[in-house]
């Protein structure tokens, strides 16, 4: 039972990353590969995250982190097609632009926080924190 | 091989790149990533900025060119430019481009110009800067690198 409810303890995060950038996805697999305890899963654009979230179902993943400017749908879009499908998944929006307007159309559409490029490691435990992740 | 004057120049570049502006604490996040797993992280990573840039500098350019200009694309490429390069911490680079998408937002073809000039010799001085502190790097080998990276 002590082994089960340790097993449990430590299930994995899994996080879904929207992100068409190359480099900032490389860099967002070695911070979360750096914290452990995360199973990534990434789309490149907002209309591929939608899907993966339809297709995985509500619980599919504890931590959405979704890039603002994408080809194909945005990350506002995207946030709000995802909150239309009933998830609650915590969503956080990343632009390299901290504008208020970016922010508030983030939080507008949908999204539980902002955080601006580049994540880093405070940026991320952070947000871990905030959403009890950590 | 003795290591200790190698790494006093390291060291030394390292603090120039940093004290200079070309460089902010972005960059140190990505040596505190690189480990016996992915020893040579940040070269890959730099390596990967600099491919992308080229490419975007050459599509700002041509966007440039093009008239009637359309800012609206022009800004599109400068934040894809503008957050690649903060993904390195090349913070001149950055705020470069901060002041390019500022001249889109005022329809100012010349400010433009300029500072895609700027961006471009920025580029340059920093691709040649890094190339040179990654050869001494190269010279004190992983091991070494991962004895010291922390100092």
């Amino acid at each position: 039972m002590a082994g089960a409810a340790a097993a449990a303890e430590r299930r994995a995060i899994r996080v879904l990353l929207v992100e068409d950038e190359e480099i900032h996805r490389v860099l967002a697999r070695a911070l979360l590969r750096a914290g452990g305890g995360v199973v990534l899963d990434e789309a490149g654009n907002g209309a591929e995250a939608v899907r993966r979230v339809r297709e995985g179902g509500a619980g599919a993943y504890d931590l959405i982190l979704t890039d603002r400017q994408m080809p194909v749908m945005d990350g506002h879009e995207a946030t709000r097609q995802i909150r239309a499908l009933g998830v609650t998944t915590p969503i956080v929006g990343l632009s390299s632009d901290c504008l208020a307007a970016d922010v508030d159309a983030f939080i507008k559409a949908g999204a539980d926080d902002f955080t601006p490029k580049p994540l880093s490691k405070e940026k991320l435990n952070r947000i871990l924190a905030k959403f009890n992740l950590a | 091989m003795d290591y200790s004057n190698l790494w006093r120049q390291i060291f030394s570049m390292k603090k120039s790149l940093f004290d200079q502006g070309y460089l902010d604490e972005q960059y140190n996040q990505l040596e505190e990533l690189q480990d016996d797993s992915s020893p040579n992280f940040v070269e890959e990573v730099v390596a990967l900025f600099f491919k992308d840039s080229s490419r975007l500098l050459t599509n700002i350019e041509q966007a440039l060119e093009k008239y009637p200009q359309d800012f609206y694309r022009l800004d599109s490429l400068v934040h894809q430019f503008k957050g690649s390069g903060s993904s390195i911490g090349a913070l001149r680079m950055k705020n470069e481009c901060s002041m390019f998408k500022a001249h889109c937002n005022d329809r100012n073809l010349e400010g433009c110009r300029r500072s895609l000039q700027k961006m471009k010799r920025e580029h340059a001085t920093l691709k040649q800067k890094l190339e040179t502190y990654f050869q001494l790097l190269r010279q004190v080998g992983p091991r070494e690198r991962a004895v010291n990276s922390r100092k």
